[in-house]
């Protein structure tokens, strides 16, 4: 039996998508067997962060109105033999489209073949959220270094206890470890303590991102990429490895701190 | 205030209200919330509320009676919600988005302060207004 874990954030653009994209992308190179959901229909874009747009045939809601079996709609990723799988999501319908005991059925299915499936979710707590969350056994809450994303993000982890879905953990993303030392942008402590759940990773801002997400090869694939270290720590994090933070460049301060936290966290 | 506003606005934050459609409870009573009130959850009650947990930003409490808050409180707090000069919001750290006792308001500073007290603080209504003081346990700070 695998896991099933949603990758949420309340807030939009804070990278969900790619963080879904790296760490399935991760977790298969460690020869995980993964799958990645993506649940945000009519604004799809998990296929085109993998490289894979070309190949969908079927989506998400074929699979739950009953239009093809569940093996036509899972596109494979070649560069991973059997490991890696995409659902899409469907571009025409809407969140309504599905409901959350198809999300809940569909999940229980996937969890059987695969150690790792990892669901997409949309921006916002409507029920693009609820559907997203409803087969999910963890969550990884994801924020930016802003206060309007760490407030999103508070309320989501709110919204996740509520539904049963405790110790959800964080993801902070596009940290600029310069403008944190300048105090421009709000520090892991900051976060940690509004929060107060525990970190997973934290992922340097990084233009690598952009190029690979327009190449549809994740940074985790690239060796040079900041971000991409980032992506293949948090991976083996969750396979449960204990892997210290990345250092980030900056002073000892900070990375002291950020050692301490993650020992404090785990 | 009517008994409608004694139930949560919003049902799905977990932090739920149980008292719609019940007589108003007596100010005198006191609920107690077991963990940390997130951005969104708000909690109405016509007594006392009491959080073992933090109140993050974006969280409200509305009390007719007193509040008293064992961790962070950052979001908003209405004390003697009902119009009640003589009720207080004490909290390990008080350092509120919003804070209001009876028909009075303060709000945070918009610049952010050099440091913060770090010790526990109690807000009341002194002459009118309301005044922030040092929590001295066992005073009789309660005017
Ligand atoms: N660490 C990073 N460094 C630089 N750019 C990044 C980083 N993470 C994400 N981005 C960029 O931010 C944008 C939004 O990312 P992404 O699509 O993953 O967010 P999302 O949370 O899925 O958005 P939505 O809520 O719309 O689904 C993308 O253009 C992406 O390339
Ligand atoms: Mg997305």
């Amino acid at each position: 039996m695998g896991e099933v874990i949603v990758v949420t954030s309340g807030k939009g653009g804070v990278g969900k998508t790619t963080t879904t994209a790296n760490i399935g992308t991760g977790l298969a190179s460690l020869g995980k067997k993964v799958v990645l959901v993506d649940t945000d229909i009519g604004l799809r874009n998990l296929d085109v962060v993998m490289g894979l747009e070309n190949r969908i045939v079927y989506d998400l809601i074929d699979v739950s109105d009953g239009n093809c079996r569940l093996k036509q709609a899972l596109i494979k990723d070649k560069r991973f033999d059997d490991r890696l799988f995409l659902l899409p999501a469907a571009q025409t319908k809407d969140k309504n489209a599905i409901s959350e005991q198809q999300m809940k059925d569909l999940c229980a299915t996937l969890k059987e073949e695969f150690d790792y499936t990892i669901i997409d979710c949309p921006a916002g707590i409507e029920q693009g959220f609820k559907n997203a969350i409803a087969g999910a056994e963890k969550a990884l809450v994801i924020t930016t270094p802003e206060v309007s994303a760490v407030r999103d993000a508070d309320r989501i982890i709110g919204l996740l206890e509520a539904a049963e879905l405790p110790d959800p953990r964080l993801i902070i993303n596009r940290l600029r470890p310069a403008m944190v030392k300048q105090g421009d942008m709000m520090d892991i402590d900051d976060m940690i303590d509004i929060l107060a759940v525990s970190l997973l990773g934290v992922v340097p801002e990084d233009e690598k991102i952009v190029v690979s997400t327009n190449r549809g090869e994740p940074a985790v694939l690239d060796e040079m990429s900041l971000a991409g270290e980032a992506y293949r720590n948090i991976s083996r994090r969750l396979t449960g490895e204990e892997v210290p933070l990345m250092n980030l460049d900056v002073n000892d301060g900070l990375m002291g701190r950020l050692r301490k936290l993650f020992g404090f966290s785990k | 205030m009517t008994d409608k506003t004694f139930a949560s606005e919003r049902e799905e934050d977990g932090i739920q209200q149980k008292e719609q459609g019940r007589p108003p409870v007596d100010e005198m009573q006191t609920i107690l919330i077991k963990k940390t009130m997130r951005s969104g959850q708000i909690i109405r009650y016509p007594g006392n509320v009491v959080v073992m947990g933090d109140v993050n930003p974006g969280a409200e409490i509305i009390a007719g009676g007193n509040i008293v808050v064992m961790g962070f409180l950052r979001g908003v707090a209405h004390a003697g919600a009902a119009g009640t000069d003589d009720k207080i919001v004490t909290a390990f750290r008080l350092r509120p988005t919003q804070l209001r006792i009876a028909n009075h308001i303060t709000r945070a500073p918009d610049e952010q302060p050099e440091a913060y007290p770090e010790y526990p603080e109690l807000a009341r209504i002194k002459n009118g207004v309301v005044v922030i003081d040092r929590y001295v346990p066992g005073d009789k700070q309660k005017a």
